[in-house]
């Protein structure tokens, strides 16, 4: 089958009926989305479809014939990193980091959206699970990135 | 020669061993030159070695020996801060290399941790002007288990250890490469040392010469130190102040490589099904039922490895068809002999348990009966905590290759030399044939203290012909297999006497966890009989408060469940216990919470200054608009205190947290901005686990499987958490875990101030009252 993947045509051979997750991951070795509950629930495996955030692993390859997908690894471009991935970086947003790709491309469709989100769009659009509990530097991090507030995570540990 | 005759001499000759053994110096932990590092992973040979834990590159990067696992704490950044302080260079030019197996990198610090003192015992209060000399039984004690703890050089991730046990080693390998290197500039040019400077790896001297490490090292090197001094408090660029993380970048872009994420030419990937009774066994399967699957490459039968449970493995070209054939396969599951595990007769046998047994003592101070004898009123309560998953969102996993009588290892690990060990066991090698990389941890909570998953791997491995294979549980796996948080049972009472003065008396139940992780994973160790463990009373015997009398003991069951550390282990839920019990104290007294703790801490000016400290930051006492309420919590745990103030409100009758304020001193900081994250995400942990966190077992079977019914909090319901720091030029305690155990109490302390309801329980529920 041909995927549209990261802006390339990509060919696979897979089951049609396998959740994309795992073409990605285990056919295409694009390990940057992850698995973390397999029922759509924790959004860790979260990509785009047609600018839409996907919970890849509930998902079958099937269903994506023919649509844009992003990943991850196509988020920002070498030495270019999107500016939500800036903000993550200046709001030091991780902490295991397992989560993140997910939440990353949570937000990134989020912001295509919705440019100046509110707390209350936040909030209904980042319904990923983070164990380490990043929440909060994950809320600050958007708005830093839709240009809503500046930012200052760090400046905020008072020492 | 009569028995006793013998047995006296037999101890005499032990005891002159063991004299001889203790006059010896402790075993240096630097390491030294001459030995090729790191014995694992691949290692970058183009360096110039100096100890056991420094290198310095032809460019002059330094490369620090990494023991380590990184599993969202920081360790790696505030370990290189560490080391980048002491030689001067920009953080950014250390790099690491994961360290080997020798015994230098053993967590001394977190084995001294693990006695049994009352920290108020353990503090040195000379910091503040006031001497005060430790009880002998704490000097002989802290230096005797560090003496062995060094000779043992066991190497784990855990009781928020690691920068404690780094802080002098580290520093001190890394002025002692400094020094060598300022000894050869000033050998090679002929100018004296005190004349040189150092800035960002570069040495140089007004007069002109100018070098960076790199030039020099191979000749320092060979130079000896001379006398090494650490860097003074006020001349440190890096300690103390926030910088960014080394691993973020990585994290943020994908490529950041996770045990999950290991690729290898040729890699096949398994998937496990262990029975679903907890230390149940698999009888008959019907493999060829699910052999012909597509994809489908072969099934094998696991044992019950180390605590785990019996199962078995489907191995296939992807997980997701392994794990099709893996829930597809038809198999006669046995219950354990003993019969299926119940959560509920558990709670009732621990019940029982507080009534009839005496348990042992961990703590007795005063005369309980002069204040029981003028008692004016006695308050009681029985306080109760349920089983616990650690669900770390990077579900158990490990990746093995075993070829041509040698095993690689692919693992996120907090344990390495159990991971090696165990993979020995199972392939039937030296330890000395097993190369292990451990990867980053997806989360780690204490879970990857345990080597299960790693024997699984192996021995699926045996089965692959030499192809690598990478073994991931599902996370219904991973919820229903794991080694929980013991359920706990508390009974707590308090007799106060006319003048307010208290005599209060403890007693829990539950599980012991260290004897039964030492069982399965440093058998060596394991004692014929279970000693007291530390980590199920912690919490509850070494609080600060300066009651009249008190006593604290443990009833140690043996219930069957495997349970492990979790998040901050016995502090989890005893903070809970001790601190709920505080407020209904106050309550009872008429006294605000605050105020009747504040009176408690008169020997305790650390504590006084964390409570107070959360207090004035949260605005404690101020109003609060309608419908919102307070509650304060106060806890030590793992050689740092936090006090916690919890701001809730009720939306649809179940609790709505807005704010928490912590106020933490955990001796000097390394890095605020992290100490700051671990205060975050230890509330959120703290507060999935308060709200929702709940494992039952029935007949065997863990009810919850997933996240849809093991709760989290998610983004829309968590707090706002202030971090505030109280300045300290002591040792550094730890960060990791402290935030976790006041949350709990805080938060049911809140709920009853907001609703009159003292929950008892957790998770707290308001309508089940």
């Amino acid at each position: 089958m041909e995927l549209q993947i990261n802006g390339r045509t990509v060919q696979a051979d897979a089951d049609p009926g396998m959740p994309l997750l795992w073409l990605l991951r285990d056919v295409l070795n694009m390990t940057g989305t992850k698995y973390g509950c397999g029922v759509a629930a924790c959004g860790a495996c979260t990509v785009r479809v047609d600018g839409e955030a996907v919970r890849s692993c509930s998902i079958p390859v099937s269903a994506v014939i023919g649509k844009r997908i992003q990943t991850i690894e196509a988020l920002g471009a070498p030495g270019k990193p999107h500016a939500l991935q800036a903000a993550w970086i200046s709001e030091q947003v991780p902490q295991c980091g397992y989560c993140q790709s997910g939440m990353l491309m949570a937000a990134a469709a989020l912001l295509d959206k919705t440019p100046k989100p509110t707390d209350a769009d936040i909030d209904a659009a980042m319904t990923n699970i983070c164990r380490c509990g990043t929440y909060q530097r994950i809320r600050v991090a958007i708005k830093r990135a839709a240009g809503v507030v500046p930012g200052g995570a760090m400046k905020k540990a008072k020492a | 020669m009569k028995r006793r005759a013998w047995l006296l001499s037999a101890a005499g000759a032990a005891g002159a061993l063991v004299v001889g053994w203790c006059l010896l110096p402790a075993r240096s932990r630097l390491g030294i030159a001459a030995r090729p590092w790191p014995a694992s992973g691949e290692p970058d040979l183009t360096g110039v070695v100096f100890n056991g834990w420094i290198k310095i590159k032809a460019d002059g990067g330094v490369v620090l020996a990494m023991p380590r696992s990184e599993m969202g704490q920081g360790v790696h950044t505030a370990l290189a801060m560490l080391v980048a302080e002491e030689l001067d260079v920009p953080l950014q030019r250390v790099s690491l290399e994961q360290a080997g197996a020798d015994t230098i990198y053993g967590n001394v610090a977190m084995l001294v941790g693990s006695l049994p003192f009352h920290p108020l015992e353990v503090d040195d209060y000379a910091a503040e002007g006031a001497p005060k000399v430790r009880p002998a039984k704490v000097r002989v004690g802290e230096w005797m288990m560090g003496k062995l703890a060094r000779e043992l050089g066991i190497n784990a991730t855990g009781g928020s250890s690691s920068v404690a046990d780094a802080w002098e080693v580290l520093r001190t390998a890394a002025a002692t490469a400094r020094a060598s290197l300022l000894g050869a500039a000033s050998l090679d040019w002929k100018l004296p040392v005190d004349e040189l400077s150092v800035k960002n790896g570069v040495i140089s001297h007004p007069s002109g010469p100018s070098a960076h490490y790199g030039e020099l090292a191979k000749f320092a090197a060979v130079t000896p130190p001379g006398e090494v001094i650490l860097k003074s408090r006020k001349d440190w660029k890096l300690i103390g102040r926030s910088a960014p993380r080394l691993d973020t970048p990585a994290k943020v872009d994908g490529t950041a490589v996770f045990g999950l994420d290991v690729r290898l030419p040729g890699m096949l990937y398994a998937a496990i099904r262990l029975c679903p009774m907890l230390g149940g066994s698999a009888g008959a399967i019907q493999a060829n039922a699910v052999l012909s699957q597509p994809g489908v490459e072969r099934l094998v039968r696991l044992p019950a490895y180390a605590g785990s449970t019996a199962g078995l493995a489907v191995v296939g070209k992807t997980w997701w068809q392994a794990q099709r054939a893996a829930l597809a396969v038809p198999v006669e599951w046995q219950q354990r002999p003993a019969g299926g595990l119940d959560s509920r007769k558990i709670e009732k046998t621990l019940e029982t348990a507080l009534e009839r047994e005496e348990g042992y003592a961990f703590y007795i101070k005063g005369d309980a009966g002069k204040v029981e004898a003028g008692a004016v009123r006695k308050v009681e309560a029985l306080y109760r905590a349920p089983y616990l998953a650690h669900a770390a969102l990077e579900p158990m996993n490990c990746t093995a290759q075993v070829k041509e009588g040698k095993v690689w290892l692919w693992a996120p690990t907090q344990v390495p030399q159990m991971a090696v060990a165990v993979a020995a066991r199972v392939a039937g090698v030296a330890p000395e044939d097993v190369h292990l990389t451990v990867t980053l941890l997806g989360g780690g909570f204490g879970r990857r203290l345990e080597v299960d998953c790693v024997a699984q791997a192996v021995r699926v491995a045996l089965e692959c012909g030499g192809r690598p294979v990478q073994l991931i549980w599902s996370r219904e796996e991973d919820t229903t297999h794991d080694f929980y948080r013991p359920m706990q049972v508390a009974r707590l009472s308090a007799a106060v006497g006319p003048e307010g003065q208290i005599n209060l008396t403890i007693k829990s139940a539950g599980d012991a966890i260290t004897p039964r992780w030492l069982e399965r994973n440093l058998p060596a160790l394991a004692g014929p009989v279970d000693t007291p463990d530390k980590s199920a009373a912690e919490g509850l015997f070494d609080l600060p408060y300066g009651f009249a009398s008190q006593k604290m003991s443990h009833v140690a069951t043996r219930s069957g469940v495997p349970v492990g550390y979790w998040r901050s282990v016995g502090h989890s839920q005893n903070a809970f216990f001790s601190e709920s019990f505080m407020d209904e104290l106050a309550w009872d007294a008429k006294q605000d919470p605050l105020a009747f703790r504040r009176s408690l801490l008169a020997d305790a000016p650390r504590h006084l200054a964390v409570l107070d400290l959360a207090a004035s930051k949260a605005g404690w006492g101020s109003a609060l608009p309608a419908g919102r309420a307070r509650g304060i919590a106060l806890h030590e745990a793992f050689g740092s205190i936090v006090a916690q103030v919890v701001e809730v409100s009720l939306l649809n009758g179940t609790p709505r947290v807005h704010r928490v304020v912590c106020a933490v001193d955990c001796g000097t900081v390394i890095n605020p901005g992290m100490v700051a994250q671990q205060m975050e995400g230890s509330v959120i942990f703290a507060l999935s686990a308060a709200l929702h966190g709940q494992i039952d077992i029935e007949d065997g079977v863990v009810r919850q499987k997933n996240f849809p019914q093991y709760k989290m909090v998610g983004l829309a319901q968590s707090p706002l958490v202030e971090t505030h720091l109280v300045p300290s030029e002591r040792a550094p305690g730890g960060a990791g875990e402290p935030g976790v155990p006041p949350l709990a109490p805080a938060l049911a302390n809140a709920l009853f101030s907001l609703t009159g309801k003292r929950l008892r329980a957790l998770p707290l529920v308001l309508d089940s009252a």
